[in-house]
């Protein structure tokens, strides 16, 4: 982000969050539900107790390597819109790998689980990517697409040929190798060991992005593709290779929900977490300090939603329309200043003008 | 293969242009957005919207007729709703497209539990009045074809109506040309006097209108009710028509029917045995595909042109 | 007709009478097009009146310049690709039968316009596929069609051959004397004011310098007049540093090379560049020298034939390999290709140089204080005007982003330099400091291909010059022995094209 600009952009930012609160307040009034009541149960939710914010700070780890895996693809020109079938895939996989590996010991079973998962995200991400490079197919229709396919493919084997025998489950695979599992961190909550993981990664994420040459490339790549071939830059590859980055980061994700809170693969393993991350990420713009800031906000709105919608009745999907209305303002953003400025500096010039003639 | 053959049957093809309505009808609205230069990939969630808005519609009233209405008006407000955002502020159509995406969801899941206080699929005490199918028994007498083009509920037939008439106005008047210049060209027709941002918002208002109403016909004409996330996806497989197609309505509507065909197939591969979650899988990778192949073709005619006129 | 008018910053008042040709000259970014683009509608101005017939302009739009009989004629048409000569041609008036658009009566509106004013053009072609010239008549006639008879055009000669210059000189001279048009001609080529125009009216920086009867100035005096000094920019000193006995630096060797549409552009060039020489290549655009300079930089796939860098041939490798031989290379289109516009400065100016020992740990962590100290290095040595290292690139004015690509590409210290077109919409002063920058190569050994629609530049700069015409090479010249006249004539298909 150019210096000059942040300023300009935090203050958008804070804008468009407060104008969007204050839209969702007014929904809630409109359907019967006083909004203060409403926010404080959201921040009680979010906060109140050591499980909220074990579920918040969860919530946050999901959604910013979500924004992140989205992140790195969108700087380097494009964008990967298919983490969720990426997100199913490396859930499958390393569920599979689980299964099949019980018995191991947990420091061989757990790294090649998360190789598999890696694996099944990037192949799956590596697809789209070759066809927009070199057969210039768009990529966010054919993401979209596959993530269908994906889910579909998923249900097909959890519920068919990888259905699990035990008694009890109606829908899931075989159940891994518990010794695998991570442990949790505040009991009762959906935060597990996962989140160092988590922590490292976005680190990586964000030293590769900022500092490192790759990086460097990849964002020339992103801004003007022609300048970046011209200068010797492998764009091609770097596009591909930030999009398979992309797509395993996704897969991660996906085992991180099986081996932290489910133990089998489930049809409902995600519920659009990659969409949610993918927000976060464009409204930030693809910062990768932003998006983990970001993450949290949202995590805790997310969080604190669903326990609004249990304690109070509101619909957790005004969360999901608040957060929509921001990006709504985000987008607009740009283009609303510029227009104030334009017609501020054609009134400055005619004022001005105006003046010397009467000189 | 005796199996396979009695899958081909008459049934297959109605299904087919069941399926392929809402899609034919969205990406109607999306080409005329893609001709002055904006895809619109929010056309998911406008027809979300359209489906809720119509069942909503006739529930209240009783009649499907408001049902369709209330989708029409819906239209008219997110297409404008997409025209301002993105003609008058500048925004990027994609985070636009998504956003409404997103929004869709949330709202109707929203409203669909404050207006009703139901979750999920939607069940309307008393049935819910839906589209009307239109029979003639004309036409039930010629074999195949008559029976394939009889019995299809309403919008099926305005589809049809639309695509032809979308074609004309597109390259036959004056107005068309001016949507296709806004696109191309925006320059030459504003230096022609005419307001390229006017033909954009005109555009926008039509995909709109035309996207609520596919959502119209899913709800009202195809699955007779509301369903959570009930656009499926469809949304896309409009836009990818649209490229398929080259924004010509008849190649658009082909295209639809075709992903209409792959659709009905997989639903009726289903009764072979094979799970219903894989043959749900391949319209998706039948879009795909699709596109891969368009893409390479266009590649190879190029090359061919280009060698004919070398040695011209 | 009179219009007083206000440009961003000043006062313009002009004069312009029924029934004469009007020529606006004055450098890029003088002002002209702006003011032009007001009569025509397309911009209201901010203060000031523009009277057209006697009748005041109070709105401001192409319809209401339309409406007034004033048609522009644009640098870049104003054609919509894909539609047919009649269809762009009626846009906005198209006939109707009903509700649909009558096809047939509007090619023949088409041919009587044909007839009526001798432009030749067939109604059915489509845009997209006729030559520049005919795209420009049918912009013409499309502006006769609504009933101009004000006409402005902008850099009318920008895309034409000479012999289409001819023809449009002929057709203006007519049109003028039979119908009593009325002219207004935006250029900054000055053989073509005096060819053409009846008075003339100078800009500078957006304010009115001067305005004369043609007939009593000359091309000179218009010149100072369009720079406020001596424009004609001296000869420079050419040092021998050829060392006839080294081996090539670069050679070009029966090269073919095809455009974007797979014709051939480039179609059997062969020639040599020694270090320590400018080789300047003469053509007007669209010859095949963009095509020629992208395949000897490996931005395009050689169709046949070979480049040699040293003695390295560079079939088959990419841009980044080619660069690695030794090669830097400015490129004709900055924006598109030369620059990063959102990064900054200190960003534009690394590329390439990244991965290097002092400015990245093992080719992966950047060093950023080493790359900015050089990036300021480099902005202090090739001048470059502006905030500093840190603002965007696109935030620099055109003179000064081409110094931030010469200054990156000259850094890179290679033996071999491409050139092409290092001085378009580049102000007087920095061009002055680019050819220095130049020279100062040539001087210390590098070899240098040179590619410049500016024959004032070629002369210059170049110690020898290659004519190129229609992809091939048609005369191989030194400057000091050809006139521009003659090198003209053969940079238009004669010399070896003529006699063979």
């Amino acid at each position: 982000m150019k210096r000059g600009h942040r300023p300009d952009y935090l203050l958008a930012l804070g804008v468009s969050v407060g104008l969007a609160l204050l839209l969702g307040a007014g929904i809630m009034a409109l359907t019967g539900h006083p909004p203060l009541e409403g926010y404080q149960l959201m921040l009680q939710g979010a906060f109140g107790t050591p499980r909220a914010i074990g579920n918040t700070l969860a919530k946050a780890a999901t959604l910013c390597l979500t924004g992140l895996a989205t992140a790195i693809a969108a700087q380097a020109g494009i964008f990967n819109v298919g983490g969720e079938g990426q997100l199913y895939l490396g859930a499958m996989a390393s569920a599979v790998v689980g299964a099949k590996l019980a018995g191991l010991s947990p420091w061989l079973g757990v790294p090649l689980a998360l190789l598999a998962a890696m694996a099944a995200g990037g192949v799956y991400a590596w697809v789209p990517a070759m066809l927009k490079v070199k057969l210039r197919v768009n990529e966010v229709i054919t993401t979209i697409l596959l993530n269908s396919a994906a889910i579909y493919f998923c249900t097909y084997l959890t519920n068919g040929p990888l259905k699990t025998m035990e008694r009890g489950i109606s829908s899931g695979t075989d159940a891994i190798d518990p010794a695998f599992m991570f442990e949790r961190l505040i009991r009762r909550s959906s935060l597990t060991e996962s989140i160092f993981l988590t922590a490292a990664i976005a680190f990586l994420v964000w030293y590769v992005m900022r500092k490192t040459t790759a990086g460097f490339q990849m964002k020339l790549t992103g801004q003007n593709g022609r300048f970046a071939h011209y200068s010797g830059i492998r764009s091609d590859r770097l596009a591909v290779g930030s999009m398979v980055v992309s797509g395993a980061i996704c897969g991660l994700v996906g085992m991180f929900e099986v081996f932290g809170l489910h133990g089998r693969f489930i049809t409902t393993v995600s519920n659009e977490f990659y969409y949610d991350g993918m927000l976060v990420a464009m409204i930030v713009r693809y910062n990768p300090l932003g998006i983990i800031l970001m993450s949290l906000f949202f995590g805790a709105m997310k969080i604190g939603g669903s326990a609004m919608e249990l304690n109070a009745g509101i619909p957790s999907s005004l969360v999901v329309i608040i957060q929509s209305i921001i990006i709504f303002f985000m987008a607009a953003e740009q283009g609303i200043v510029s227009a104030l400025r334009a017609r501020h500096a054609q009134r400055k010039a005619a004022q001005t003008l105006r003046k010397e003639a009467q000189e | 293969m005796n199996e396979l053959i009695s899958i081909v049957n008459l049934g297959l093809f109605q299904n087919t242009l069941r399926t392929a309505t809402p899609v034919v009808l969205c990406a109607l609205g999306c080409l005329m957005t893609d001709h002055v230069g904006m895809m619109n990939i929010g056309c998911d969630g406008m027809m979300l919207i359209g489906a809720f808005a119509a069942v909503m519609g006739s529930w209240v009233s009783g009649s499907w007729m408001v049902g369709i209405l209330f989708g029409l008006m819906a239209g008219l407000l997110l297409g404008l709703l997409y025209g301002v955002f993105v003609i008058k502020f500048k925004s990027d159509e994609f985070i636009i497209g998504v956003a409404l995406n997103i929004f869709a969801g949330g709202l109707t899941t929203f409203l669909l539990r404050e207006l009703t206080g139901q979750s999920g699929t939607f069940h309307a005490e008393g049935g819910l009045s839906t589209l009307p199918r239109l029979q003639s028994d004309w036409l039930e007498q010629i074999p195949v074809i008559g029976q394939l083009l009889n019995n299809n509920t309403l919008l099926v037939y305005v589809a049809w109506a639309l695509v032809a008439v979308c074609w004309v106005v597109i390259y036959r008047t004056p107005f068309g040309f001016w949507l296709r210049a806004a696109g191309e060209h925006p320059q030459s027709l504003r230096s022609a006097g005419k307001s390229p941002e006017r033909m954009k918002y005109i555009a926008s208002l039509l995909c709109g209108v035309l996207a609520c109403l596919s959502g119209a016909h899913l709800s009202l004409g195809y699955l007779s009710t509301f369903s959570e996330n009930m656009s499926n996806s469809r949304g896309f497989i409009a836009v990818a028509c649209v490229i398929f197609g080259r924004s010509n309505p008849p190649k658009v509507f082909l295209a639809a029917l075709l992903f209409g065909f792959i659709d009905a197939l997989g639903m009726r591969l289903q009764s072979l045995g094979i799970s219903s979650a894989l043959t749900a899988t391949f319209p998706y990778l039948g879009t795909v595909l699709m596109m891969v192949l368009l893409v390479w073709r266009n590649d190879r005619k190029k090359k061919r042109l280009a060698r004919q006129t070398a040695k011209a | 007709m009179q219009f007083p008018g206000v440009l961003a910053n000043d006062d313009v008042s002009l004069d312009i009478r029924k029934g004469e040709v009007f020529a606006l000259v004055g450098e890029n970014g003088a002002g002209k097009s702006t003011l032009m683009n007001i009569l025509y509608g397309m911009n209201a101005p901010t203060t000031g009146k523009v009277i057209v017939k006697g009748q005041e302009m109070t709105r401001f739009s192409p319809s209401e310049a339309i409406a007034r009989g004033v048609g522009m004629v644009h640098q870049h048409f104003m054609l919509t690709p894909s539609f047919t000569v009649a269809q762009n041609i009626t846009l906005g008036r198209e006939p109707r039968r009903g509700v649909f658009s009558d096809l047939k009566k509007a090619n023949a509106i088409v041919e009587d316009l044909v007839r009526e004013y001798g432009l030749k053009v067939n109604p059915a072609d489509r845009v997209d596929e006729i030559s520049v010239g005919l795209q420009q008549r049918v912009e013409i006639l499309k502006t006769l069609h609504r009933g101009a008879d004000v006409l402005i055009l902008d850099e009318p000669t920008a895309v034409l051959t000479p012999q289409e210059t001819d023809d449009l000189f002929h057709v203006i001279r007519r049109i003028v004397r039979e119908k009593r048009m009325t002219i207004i001609i935006i250029t900054h080529k000055l053989y073509e004011v005096m060819a053409i125009s009846d008075r003339v009216a100078v800009m500078r920086a957006g304010r009115l310098v001067g305005v004369e009867h043609t007939r009593d100035v000359n091309e000179r005096a218009l010149a100072s007049m369009m720079v406020g000094r001596e424009v004609l920019l001296g000869p420079m000193a050419h040092p021998p540093v050829v060392n006839a006995e080294d081996a090539p630096a670069v050679t070009v060797e029966n090269v073919q090379v095809l455009d974007d549409r797979g014709l051939p552009a480039v179609r059997g060039i062969s020639f040599q560049l020694r270090r320590g020489e400018i080789l300047g290549i003469a053509g007007i655009e669209g010859n095949g020298q963009s095509q020629l300079v992208e395949a000897v930089t490996a931005l395009r796939p050689l169709r046949g034939g070979d480049v040699r860098i040293g003695a390295t041939s560079i079939r088959g490798l990419t841009p980044g390999q080619v660069r690695a031989l030794g090669v830097a290379h400015v490129p004709e289109d900055r924006l598109k290709t030369g620059v990063s516009a959102p990064a900054d400065v200190t960003d534009n100016l690394i590329v390439g140089r990244e991965k290097q020992k002092q400015f990245s740990l093992m080719g992966v962590h950047m060093k950023r204080r080493a790359i900015r100290r050089y990036a300021q290095e480099l902005f202090s040595r090739f001048d470059i005007r502006g905030a500093g290292v840190d603002v965007p690139v696109g935030s620099l004015s055109g003179g000064n982003m081409q110094k931030v690509v010469v200054a990156r590409e000259f850094a890179f210290d290679t033996p071999v330099l491409v050139i092409s077109q290092p001085t378009r919409g580049v102000d007087i002063g920095a061009m002055e400091a680019i050819h220095q920058f130049i020279m100062d190569k040539r001087n210390s050994g590098c070899a240098i291909l040179l590619v410049s629609a500016d024959l004032d530049e070629l002369y210059r700069l170049s110690d020898r010059l290659l004519t190129i015409y229609e992809g091939r090479v048609t005369g191989e010249f030194i400057p000091s022995a050809i006139e521009k006249a003659e090198l003209s004539y053969y940079m238009t298909g004669g010399g070896k094209e003529a006699e063979a």
